[in-house]
């Protein structure tokens, strides 16, 4: 469903992301590892169009091109991003947060219906709703950061590095509720360091090195791989 | 005397307050810093004057035509003349030093035209002069009336900003305007919807002022430094904050005014303003 082509990132005279193609199959879910500085960011950046790509690069979603559509249409459009850093608006409350999230028209339709299904899902964002999310632990900010982007009804998650700074319990309840999410049909492409909770969830994946793909293969295919550990370690 | 100067301040600070409602919405999600922003209170003062002296109609009629004139007219200064300084601005810092050039000028120009057009002298018309009595002070009908349209327009807008979907939208990018794109929001068409809905609310501002008290065509500049006196006193882009720091200075303008003279009324306004940046710079009631 989505295709990414020839994907390169710069910033000035480095190259962040070299060359590198991608794609999500319909209710997959890939993962891309790899280590600090790898360029997993940036590529997530650049296909999300929140970075600019230079101009060979192709991407596409269920066949629409992308290329032209500037960041605030690309959750219109069906992709919805989850960045590093979560993005959440921390001065706002819980509800002002999901209200936010179901700013593109694709989602106005049944939005009350999807709010209930998302607070089921996330109960502690339910008791909480009139809290401002600044005042919120890491693990539930990374929660209304992913209930937003549900909001948009989208076809396609973007996820970077949802694990990053959260302790291992909150992270296996983190992933617990990605692969609820994933069981829903929902299409979902992870940056991930963490890689045997993001291999569990994932169909597929890509090893990411010095801004170049440098493995694919099934989730099954790479956890077995020497490869894989020596990527994430950086050696 | 101190009851009614008590209301006098009240008057004056709903005023104040809706002013400084209009130049944060600006600041805070146009980023736009808009130093001619008290001569389109000065437009609407003079707009309403014009209506009440040569067209006969009600001030208040006037006022409700001006929120949409300030808004048409920002809206199209912001897309004619800003817009370009925001697109082509690399950062924050540049667009906020192009942006107080461009507004500079822009006063001197609006200001030199209400000069010519209707010279230096006090301005004004009559309208409600008859006191009415309120908790036994007696205070010009139109004052009242003046503040009860002050904060029924502050108290719409603020509704509007908690529970509409275009005042939350507003919010957000007011607060982290680099996630706006996340949410679908479109910076540049809030930018120039935030610029203008300050315009419209400076154009009331300048109507309601009309209603109690004479003006000249110069008055703007101090305006725009009391609603930005104000604003900072608030904190940057906080609603609430604009409108209860726009109260005190009123109060204090009319206590100052009332106990010690009225020629000092800039002087505390500025007072309170420093004490303030030393004391609390990122406004009285910020978290």
């Amino acid at each position: 469903m989505f295709d990414a082509r020839n994907i390169s990132l710069r910033y000035g005279k480095h190259l962040a992301v070299d060359d590198v193609s991608i794609s999500v199959g319909e209710g997959e879910c890939v993962v891309i590892l790899g280590a600090n500085g790898a360029g997993k960011s940036s590529l997530l950046r650049g296909i999300s169009r929140m970075a600019p790509i230079d101009p060979a690069g192709r991407i596409t979603l269920r066949g629409a091109d992308l290329g032209a559509v500037p960041a605030h249409r690309i959750v219109e459009e069906g992709i919805a991003l989850v960045p590093e850093g979560r993005g959440v608006f921390t001065e706002m409350t819980v509800e002002d947060n999901l209200w936010l999230g179901s700013n593109p028209k694709r989602a106005r339709a049944d939005n009350e219906t999807r709010r209930g299904e998302i607070l089921a899902l996330f109960p502690r964002l339910a008791e909480r709703r009139k809290q401002r999310v600044g005042t919120m632990s890491g693990g539930e900010q990374q929660m209304v950061a992913i209930a937003r982007a549900l909001m948009s009804n989208p076809d396609l998650l973007f996820l970077d590095e949802p694990s990053l700074g959260l302790a291992p319990i909150v992270v296996k309840e983190l992933f617990a509720t990605l692969t609820r999410i994933k069981e829903s049909g929902v299409s979902m492409l992870l940056v991930e360091q963490n890689v045997t909770s993001s291999l569990a969830l994932a169909d597929r994946g890509y090893v990411l090195e010095a801004g170049r793909i440098t493995s694919e293969g099934t989730a099954r295919e790479l956890s077995s791989s020497s490869v894989v550990m020596e990527a994430f370690l950086g050696h | 005397m101190l009851s009614s100067t008590l209301i006098v301040g009240l008057v004056l600070g709903g005023t104040y307050a809706l002013l400084a409602l209009g130049l944060t919405i600006q600041y805070g999600v146009a980023r736009i810093m808009n130093l001619a922003y008290g001569e389109l209170v000065i437009a609407g003062a003079f707009f309403t004057m014009l209506m009440v002296t040569q067209a006969g109609l009600n001030p208040l009629v006037a006022l409700i035509l001006a929120l949409p004139l300030g808004y048409g007219f920002s809206w199209l200064l912001y897309t004619v003349v800003l817009h370009p300084l925001a697109r082509r601005s690399k950062s924050q810092g540049q667009l906020e030093v192009d942006s107080i050039l461009v507004t500079f000028g822009l006063l001197f120009l609006m200001q030199g035209l209400y000069q010519v057009n209707f010279g230096g002298n006090f301005q004004g018309y009559q309208w409600l002069q008859n006191p009415v009595n309120i908790l036994g002070t007696k205070i010009a009908g139109g004052r009242v009336i003046g503040l009860v349209f002050a904060v029924l327009i502050g108290a719409l807008l603020y509704l509007a900003m908690i529970k509409t979907r275009w005042g939350v939208n507003m919010r957000a990018v007011a607060s982290r305007p680099q996630f706006a794109a996340l949410v679908g929001i479109d910076m540049r068409k809030e930018a120039r919807m935030a610029f203008a809905t300050g315009g419209a609310l400076a154009a009331a501002g300048g109507a309601i002022l009309s209603m109690y008290q004479t003006f000249t065509a110069v008055d703007g500049t101090f305006l725009t430094m009391k609603a930005l006196v104000i604003v900072i006193m608030g904190g940057v882009g906080n609603l609430i904050g604009a409108l209860l720091s726009g109260i005190i200075i009123g109060l204090v303008e009319a206590g100052v005014s009332v106990a010690i003279d009225p020629g000092l009324t800039l002087a505390a306004t500025y007072a309170i303003f420093l004490v303030v940046l030393l004391w609390r710079p990122r406004g009285l009631f910020s978290t």
